[in-house]
C-alpha cells in the first residue's frame, strides 16, 4: 500500500492570542505543532502501516521551519518526507494551496500511485476544511470527509469501509481505492513511538520542493497571486446543536409522540 | 543485547548542563546521544532568568554572528529593591561598562534559550532525542554502562530499549533520581536544602516596558526583591525585563512553605498586589506561570561528581549560587568540564573513576568549587539572620521616609525618631551583631 498524508504546521492554540487591533493571530513566540487533525491522519497511516504494511509519504507546504513537523511525522512511521517551500508559495489561500498540493501529489503518484490520501478535516488556524476536498477534485479521486473510523480495508478487493461523522449521525461508507479521506480526531491515537523511530526522526531531512523543481508550477496560481480570498472578518460561528435523538425502536411510539408534543408546546407552537 | 543502541556517550537531560557536555563530546568526534523527557529541550524548564554571556560564548564563540540572539534584553541596570509593606527603596547600579559590547548578561527565556542551545548541539553532531524519559541506569559490578528508557526499541518489540555507552553523563536537574541510583549521593535532599520558586511572565502593552522601567529598546533591568516580597522570610523575589514582558518571581526554602503553610502562588499573588508592583504591572497579561526547585544544598550536599563510567553535572550536582544568580552558567561550565573528561577517557580507552576524575579535579580548581566552599554557611546564615529579610528592608524604608520628609520639623526630633527605630527593631547590640555576622559571612569565616 502506498499512503500519502498531507499535514500543516500550526501555532499551538493552547498558547494562542488574537491581536485585538488587527484581529489576526499573534504568532510570535508561540510554539508550533502539527495540526491536531493532521496528527490524527498520521496516526491512522501509522496504524495501517503496521497492520497491512505500507509506504507512507508525508508532504507539507510551509516555511523552512515546517521541517520540524515533517521530522515529527517520521516518528509516526513516515518513510518519505517532502517540504514544499518557496517564497512564491507564501500567502496561499485554500485555492492556491489545493493547486500546489494536487500538482505535487500528481507528480509523486507518477513514481508510484497512492492508494490512500489522508488529510486532516481542517486546520485549527483557519478552520476552512477546503484543502482536502480541493485536492480530491483536482486529482479526480473519490472524497470522504470527516472520517472518524476505518472499519475495514481490503487490500485484495481494494475497498475501504469508513465511518463518517455528520450532524445527523454516523454514515457508514464503502469506497474503492484510491480514495481521499479527511480525518477527524477519533480516527487514530498518536502511537507511543519506539526509540528506533525517534532516532530515525532526529536524523531525517526532508526533500525540499520549490515552485519550479522538481514540479514546475504555474506562477499565477501560487501564493498570494493565486489567492482570490479576502478576509472580511474573523469570528466564531455559533455551534449548531445536534438536537435530541430518540429511536422509536427503543422508546416506543407513544413516548416519542408525547415528547414531540411537549417540545412543541414549550416552543409555543401548539 | 539486541535491545540496545550504542554510542560513545549518553547524556540524560537536555538542560544547559547536558547540552554543553554533549556538545563538547561531539565536537571532539564522539558519537553522542542526548535523551530529554520534554517535548523539546527547554519545554519543561523555567528560570529567572539572567544568562551570563561569557558562559554562552565558551560554548558558541560565534554567538554574535547569529541572526537573532536567543535572549531578550541586555542587562544594563542591576541591583536590589527593598520592599516594605507599601514602599520601596531601590538600590540599583548602572555604568558605562554595562553598555560595552558584548553585554555582560542578558535576560532570557528557557523555552527559547534551550532549543537554541539544542540546535547548536545538533549542529555539532549530537543526536538530540526529546520525548524520551530515562528510567534507570544500567549497572553491573558498580559500573554504569548506559540507561534504560521508557520506550520500546522498535515497533515489533515491547521490551524497553537500552542505550549503552561507556560514559553516561547525568544532567537531570534538581530532581536527582539517577544521581542517587548511580550511588553518587547517599540520600535525596531535604526541604531545608532546596528553594521553591514561582514565576510569571507578564506581557505589557507595546512600549510599556521601556516607559515603566525607564529603558530604551536595548537596555534591560534585573533586580532582586527583598523584604515584603517574601513576607520577611529568607529568600528573594526577582523582576527581570524582557523585550515586551516582565519576569516576576519569588522563592523561599521549601521547608518555610511547609512550616508556615504558605502557598507558592499566594506568595506571588501577594507580591503582584504590592502597590509598587501593581502600578508597574497594571494592564499586564500573564502569559506563563510555573514553579521550579532550586538546589541550595551547597557544599554539604555536593555529590561525588564521578563514578565508574558516570559523571553528574549542573543542578543535579547542586551547582548554583543563589546570591549571584549563577546556575545556568555553572551548568554550562560543569558540562564542558565533564565533556572534556569523557573525551579524555575515550582517548585513553579507560572509563573508570581514575580517568573520569579529571572532571572532578578540574572542578575543584574552578571558581565554582571555591565559591561553594566560601559560601558553605549560606543556608545557616540566612536562617539565623532572618532580620535581614524581616526587619531591615522595613527599617530602611522608614528611615528614608523620615529623612526625606523631614521638612518643617526640628531635625533633632527626626533623627531621634530614626535612631529610636533602630533601637526598637534591633537594639544597638543587635545592630552590631548583625553587622559583625554579615561581615564574617562575606569574609567566608
Ligand atoms: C526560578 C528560577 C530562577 C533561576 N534564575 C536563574 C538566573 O537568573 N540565572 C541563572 O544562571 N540561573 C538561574 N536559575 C538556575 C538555572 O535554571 C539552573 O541552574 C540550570 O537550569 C541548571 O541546568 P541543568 O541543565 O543542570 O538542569 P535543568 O535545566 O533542570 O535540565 C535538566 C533536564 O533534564 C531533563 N530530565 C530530568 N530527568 C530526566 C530523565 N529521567 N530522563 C530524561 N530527561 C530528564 C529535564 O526535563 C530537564 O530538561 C534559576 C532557577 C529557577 C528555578
Amino acid at each position: 500500500m502506498n499512503i500519502l498524508v498531507s499535514i500543516k504546521q500550526v501555532p499551538d492554540t493552547t498558547n494562542i492570542r488574537i491581536n485585538p487591533e488587527t484581529g489576526t493571530l499573534v504568532r510570535e513566540g508561540v510554539p508550533s505543532i502539527i495540526n491536531p487533525y493532521d496528527a490524527s491522519a498520521l496516526a491512522l497511516a501509522s496504524k495501517l502501516k503496521r497492520r497491512y504494511g505500507a509506504k507512507i509519504t508525508v508532504i507539507t507546504m510551509g516555511p523552512p521551519q515546517a521541517e520540524a513537523a515533517l521530522k515529527e511525522a517520521v516518528e509516526y512511521g513516515a518513510d518519505r518526507i517532502i517540504l514544499l517551500s518557496d517564497r512564491k508559495f507564501a500567502g496561499a489561500d485554500t485555492l492556491a494551496t489545493s493547486y500546489t498540493l494536487a500538482e505535487t501529489i500528481k507528480y509523486l503518484a507518477g513514481e508510484a500511485p497512492f492508494d490512500l490520501l489522508l488529510f486532516g478535516k481542517q486546520a485549527i488556524d483557519g478552520d476552512t476544511a477546503q484543502v482536502g476536498p480541493g485536492v480530491a477534485r483536482r486529482l479526480g479521486v473519490p472524497l470522504i470527509t470527516y472520517v472518524v473510523k476505518v472499519e475495514k480495508l481490503d487490500t485484495e478487493t481494494r475497498e475501504i469501509v469508513v465511518h463518517r461523522k455528520t450532524e445527523r449521525g454516523i454514515e457508514i461508507l464503502k469506497a474503492p481505492l484510491p480514495v481521499l479521506i479527511t480525518c477527524d480526531r477519533e480516527v487514530g491515537e498518536p502511537p507511543f513511538s519506539p526509540l528506533s523511530e525517534l532516532i530515525r526522526a532526529a536524523k531525517s531531512k526532508p526533500e525540499v520542493f520549490s515552485a519550479e523543481n522538481p514540479v514546475p508550477l504555474e506562477r499565477a496560481k501560487l501564493g498570494l497571486k493565486g489567492s482570490p480570498t479576502r478576509v472580511h472578518r474573523v469570528f466564531t460561528p455559533e455551534l449548531k446543536s445536534p438536537g435530541e435523538r430518540i429511536f422509536v425502536s427503543e422508546a416506543g411510539v407513544s413516548t416519542v409522540v408525547e415528547k414531540i408534543i411537549t417540545a412543541l408546546k414549550e416552543k409555543g407552537v401548539l | 543485547m539486541s535491545n540496545s543502541f550504542r554510542y560513545d556517550v549518553v547524556v540524560v537531560g537536555g538542560g544547559p548542563a547536558g547540552l554543553s557536555a554533549a556538545m563538547t563530546c561531539a565536537r571532539h568526534g564522539l558519537s553522542v546521544i542526548l535523551l530529554e523527557r520534554g517535548r523539546f529541550a527547554g519545554a519543561k524548564n523555567l528560570f529567572g532568568g539572567v544568562v551570563y554571556t561569557e558562559s554562552v560564548l565558551s560554548l558558541a564563540p560565534d554567538l554574535f554572528s547569529e541572526k537573532r540572539l536567543p535572549f531578550e534584553r541586555p542587562v544594563t541596570e542591576e541591583g536590589w529593591w527593598l520592599l516594605s509593606e507599601d514602599g520601596v527603596v531601590k538600590i540599583t547600579h548602572t555604568e558605562k561598562g554595562l553598555y560595552e559590547k558584548p553585554p555582560r548578561a542578558y535576560t532570557a527565556f528557557r523555552a527559547r534559550f534551550d532549543p537554541w542551545l539544542a540546535q547548536k548541539a545538533e549542529e555539532a553532531g549530537v543526536l538530540v532525542i526529546p520525548k524520551v524519559k530515562v528510567l534507570d541506569l544500567i549497572c553491573a559490578n558498580g559500573k554504569v554502562s548506559g540507561v534504560l528508557v521508557d520506550r520500546p526499541r522498535d515497533w515489533e518489540s515491547s521490551e524497553l530499549a537500552e542505550v549503552r555507552a561507556p560514559v553516561t553523563i547525568i544532567s537531570e536537574g534538581v530532581n536527582r533520581l539517577l544521581t542517587q541510583k548511580a550511588g553518587l549521593i547517599p540520600r535525596d535532599f531535604t526541604p531545608e536544602e532546596v528553594a521553591l520558586s514561582v514565576k510569571e511572565v507578564i506581557q505589557l502593552p507595546k512600549g510599556e516596558v521601556e516607559k515603566r522601567f525607564g529603558l530604551s529598546e536595548d537596555e534591560g533591568l534585573a533586580v532582586e526583591l527583598l523584604g515584603e516580597a517574601t513576607l520577611g522570610f529568607p529568600g528573594s523575589g526577582f523582576l527581570y525585563t524582557n523585550t515586551t514582558s516582565v519576569s516576576l518571581g519569588v522563592g523561599l526554602f521549601l521547608s518555610d512553605f511547609a512550616e508556615k503553610g504558605l502557598k507558592p502562588y499566594e506568595l506571588l499573588e501577594n507580591l503582584k498586589k504590592h502597590p509598587v508592583m501593581a502600578r508597574l504591572l497594571s494592564g499586564g497579561e500573564t502569559l506563563e506561570y510555573g514553579a521550579h526547585l532550586i538546589p541550595e544544598w551547597g557544599l554539604e550536599g555536593l555529590p561525588r561528581l564521578c563514578g565508574e563510567g558516570v559523571m553528574v553535572v549542573g543542578d543535579a550536582a547542586g551547582l548554583v549560587n543563589p546570591l549571584f544568580r549563577e546556575g545556568t552558567n555553572l551548568a554550562i561550565y560543569s558540562g564542558i568540564m565533564a565533556g572534556k573528561a569523557a573525551v579524555f577517557a575515550h582517548e585513553k580507552g579507560d572509563f573508570g573513576h581514575e580517568t573520569l576524575k579529571l572532571y572532578e579535579e578540574a572542578f575543584r580548581e574552578s571558581y565554582i568549587y571555591r565559591d561553594l566552599k566560601y559560601f558553605r554557611r549560606l543556608k545557616k546564615f540566612l536562617r539565623e539572620n532572618r532580620s535581614l529579610f524581616a526587619d531591615y528592608p522595613e527599617i530602611i524604608n522608614r528611615v528614608l521616609h523620615l529623612y526625606l520628609s523631614a521638612q518643617g520639623r526640628a531635625k533633632e526630633e527626626v533623627f531621634q525618631e530614626i535612631f529610636g527605630l533602630f533601637r526598637k527593631r534591633r537594639g544597638l547590640t543587635g545592630l552590631l551583631r548583625d553587622f559583625v555576622k554579615t561581615f564574617r559571612f562575606f569574609k567566608g569565616w
